[in-house]
């Protein structure tokens, strides 16, 4: 995991490991790096009041988007013609696609 | 998953009458079928109903998908993660359906984007928005955003975020390198978070954090 040169840091303001949060917050909160790294970046965010902030935004993004999954799934009128489809195959369970 | 055990019959149901002379073997098979792939039925929906964004098309989408795991069955390796192999059959369906290419994005680096993204994060937090995801019930907003992305980013994010694929699984349905589902997940996350500005912009979305730094 490599962190951005010094002279572009010093330009926006940031520590080392705040913009290492900002490059790779996500491969940490997809845990996508190594566990050392992980390490690092929790030991930071838990006195960086500005990473905490910003990992608290992400995390309820995420949150908010896999709550999609909960709201919708196949409607009946699928149930119904694929369960027809599926008798036409001579499929033995094709009732049980009617079942929610 | 919607499909309770408790509701399911056992294999005496698959003598139903389906007008065809049934072997051991099928009977074998719809068991399978039915404990292994019917489960997904939601999750095949959600799916290609973001590949197509249309609902006519995402039924025909999953009803030729599941004739097909049906009529493959025999391929699918018993043990192994049905709900991957369903969804890459989806994918495969809906491309061929569009009778065009698998789309070719760029593979830029993922991080660009994770940058750009705390940009809109800056840019949220000057606005007093930065609670805005924690504060707002988000699902027709971000379903209206996941609609408006190019379907290679869409399908990253609706696999790796919404159906909790692995990256590696997630590569597997599209058929690219992890990297590749990295930088599309990346540039998807950072555009819908984009849209989600504007949309509490245009909301007039206030917190009592506004102006603060």
């Amino acid at each position: 995991m490599s962190a951005p040169a010094r002279s572009k840091l010093e330009e926006l303001g940031l520590s080392a490991t705040c913009a290492e949060v900002l490059h790779h917050l996500w491969d940490y909160l997809d845990e996508q790096i190594t566990p050392s790294s992980a390490d690092r970046l929790r030991a930071h965010i838990a006195v960086c009041p500005q990473c905490r902030s910003y990992e608290a935004y992400q995390e309820c993004f995420l949150q908010a988007v896999a709550k999609l999954r909960q709201e919708f799934g196949a409607p009946e009128s699928l149930r119904e013609r694929l369960a027809e489809r599926l008798k036409g195959q001579g499929c033995g369970c094709w009732n049980k696609v009617r079942i929610k | 998953m919607s499909f309770e055990s408790g509701e399911l019959t056992g294999p005496a149901d698959l003598t139903a009458d389906v007008g065809q002379e049934r072997t051991a073997s099928d009977v074998a098979r719809d068991i399978a079928f039915e404990r292994d792939a019917l489960p997904w039925l939601d999750d095949v929906y959600r799916f290609a109903l973001s590949l197509t964004r249309e609902e006519s098309d995402a039924d025909d989408v999953v009803q030729e998908t599941f004739l097909r795991a049906y009529r493959s069955w025999h391929t699918f390796i018993p043990g192994t993660d049905c709900r991957r192999w369903l969804f890459t059959i989806c994918r495969n369906v809906f491309l061929r359906s569009r009778e065009r290419q698998r789309p070719t994005v760029d593979l830029e680096d993922g991080e660009q984007d994770a940058v750009a993204a705390g940009s809109v994060y800056a840019a949220a937090r000057e606005k007093g928005y930065d609670d805005l995801f924690a504060t707002l019930d988000l699902a027709p907003a971000l379903r209206d955003a996941l609609d408006e992305l190019a379907e290679p980013f869409r399908s990253a994010v609706i696999l790796v975020d919404v159906e909790d694929l692995s990256y590696e699984s997630a590569a597997e349905v599209m058929g690219v390198p992890i990297g590749t589902v990295r930088s599309r997940l990346f540039r998807g996350r950072r555009l819908l978070q984009e849209k989600l500005v504007t949309v509490a912009e245009d909301l007039g979305f206030h917190t009592a954090g506004q102006g603060t730094p």
